[in-house]
């Protein structure tokens, strides 16, 4: 033992409980002890524990588990079938895109048929005012001249 | 076909092919060191039975990585303090425990005033132990209940030899500071 250690020199007095010090550590160990007032009782302290321990009930499960684990594995390792990751077969998306194209092309369609709609609205003033002539659009003509724009 | 009396390493390889026949015997091998160890972390029989089926469940799904050079108490005493300190974490069991919650105390031998001095020394020692924070109680189990030499008791706290001297010798301190102070 270094003379500079302090005490109590408390994890040697563990390990000399344990029986885990080398012959030569311990008689050095023992002969500290002897004369050192701090490390003589914390030795005898840590011996009566061992003994505490050694007194410890030894408690039993009164249960054999090899029963009840052995039904654990056995419901673990029963294979789950798994769901399959679904994948898309084009005879199973041909009749949703077909259906897509389909509507996507009315709906141009319709779209541009209004639009046509709007433009006829959109007409110059002068042919929107020709409903207020003597003979508005539509109308039978009662003889060439009158219908004729440029006759005018 | 094994003898029963055979050592843990045939009956684990038997284990790791498959055959669960031979992990029962494991179980039943070490059921009852593994279930004392946990109710003394836990201080609960319940959990203990629980945690212990746990234990043996975990080890049957780790058995391929375990390695012939490990002994297999070892191992499986480091998945059983794996899974202590996990529902220690999780049941927050580590600061309060009431002293009266202790253990059966056995009979003794000896006379009527001895024993009863002996069953009061292992009541305040079990109720000073709930009262120890997990990394020094595992660690005097380990050593005083389990008997496993520094170097085993490494293996299953993953510390070094050196580490577990030290460790022990503040749990042994620590525990007699709180058996002083319980002390009527």
């Amino acid at each position: 033992m270094s003379p500079t250690e302090k005490c109590p020199r408390t994890e040697a007095l563990s390990t000399l409980v344990d029986d885990e010090l080398d012959e030569p550590a311990r008689v050095a160990l023992d002969a500290h002890v002897a004369g050192c007032a701090i490390c003589a009782p914390v030795l005898a302290e840590f011996r009566q524990l061992r003994t505490t321990f050694a007194a410890l009930p030894d408690v039993a499960p009164g249960v054999d588990f090899a029963p009840l684990v052995d039904r654990r594995i056995a419901a673990a390792v029963v294979p789950k079938p798994k769901p399959r990751p679904r994948r898309w077969r084009w005879w199973q998306v041909a009749p949703a895109t077909f259906g897509g194209a389909l509507s996507l092309s009315l709906g141009v369609y319709l779209g541009s048929a209004l639009m046509l709609g709007s433009q006829v609205a959109a007409q110059p003033a002068a042919l929107q005012m020709a409903a207020f002539t003597a003979n508005p659009p539509g109308a039978l003509c009662p003889a060439l001249q009158v219908c004729q724009p440029t006759g005018r | 076909m094994l003898a029963s009396d055979g050592p843990d390493e045939d009956w684990v390889r038997r284990a790791q092919a498959g055959d669960r026949k031979a992990f029962s015997e494991l179980v039943r091998r070490h059921q009852e060191r593994v279930y004392r160890y946990l109710l003394r972390m836990l201080g609960s029989h319940d959990d203990a039975l629980e945690l212990t089926q746990d234990a043996f469940v975990k080890a049957w799904q780790a058995l391929p990585q375990w390695q012939p050079e490990a002994q297999f108490r070892t191992w499986l005493f480091r998945i059983a303090n794996n899974a202590a300190l996990d529902a220690l974490r999780r049941r927050k069991l580590v600061e309060f425990v009431p002293m009266e919650d202790s253990f059966d105390a056995p009979s003794c031998e000896p006379g009527p005033e001895r024993q009863a001095q002996a069953t009061q020394e292992v009541r305040q020692l079990e109720a000073s132990l709930k009262r120890l924070a997990p990394e020094h109680r595992e660690i005097l189990l380990l050593r005083e209940v389990e008997e496993m030499s520094y170097e085993e008791i490494g293996r299953v706290l993953s510390l070094s030899e050196g580490t577990v001297k030290s460790r022990l010798a503040r749990a042994r301190a620590a525990l007699i500071e709180i058996h002083a102070r319980s002390r009527p």
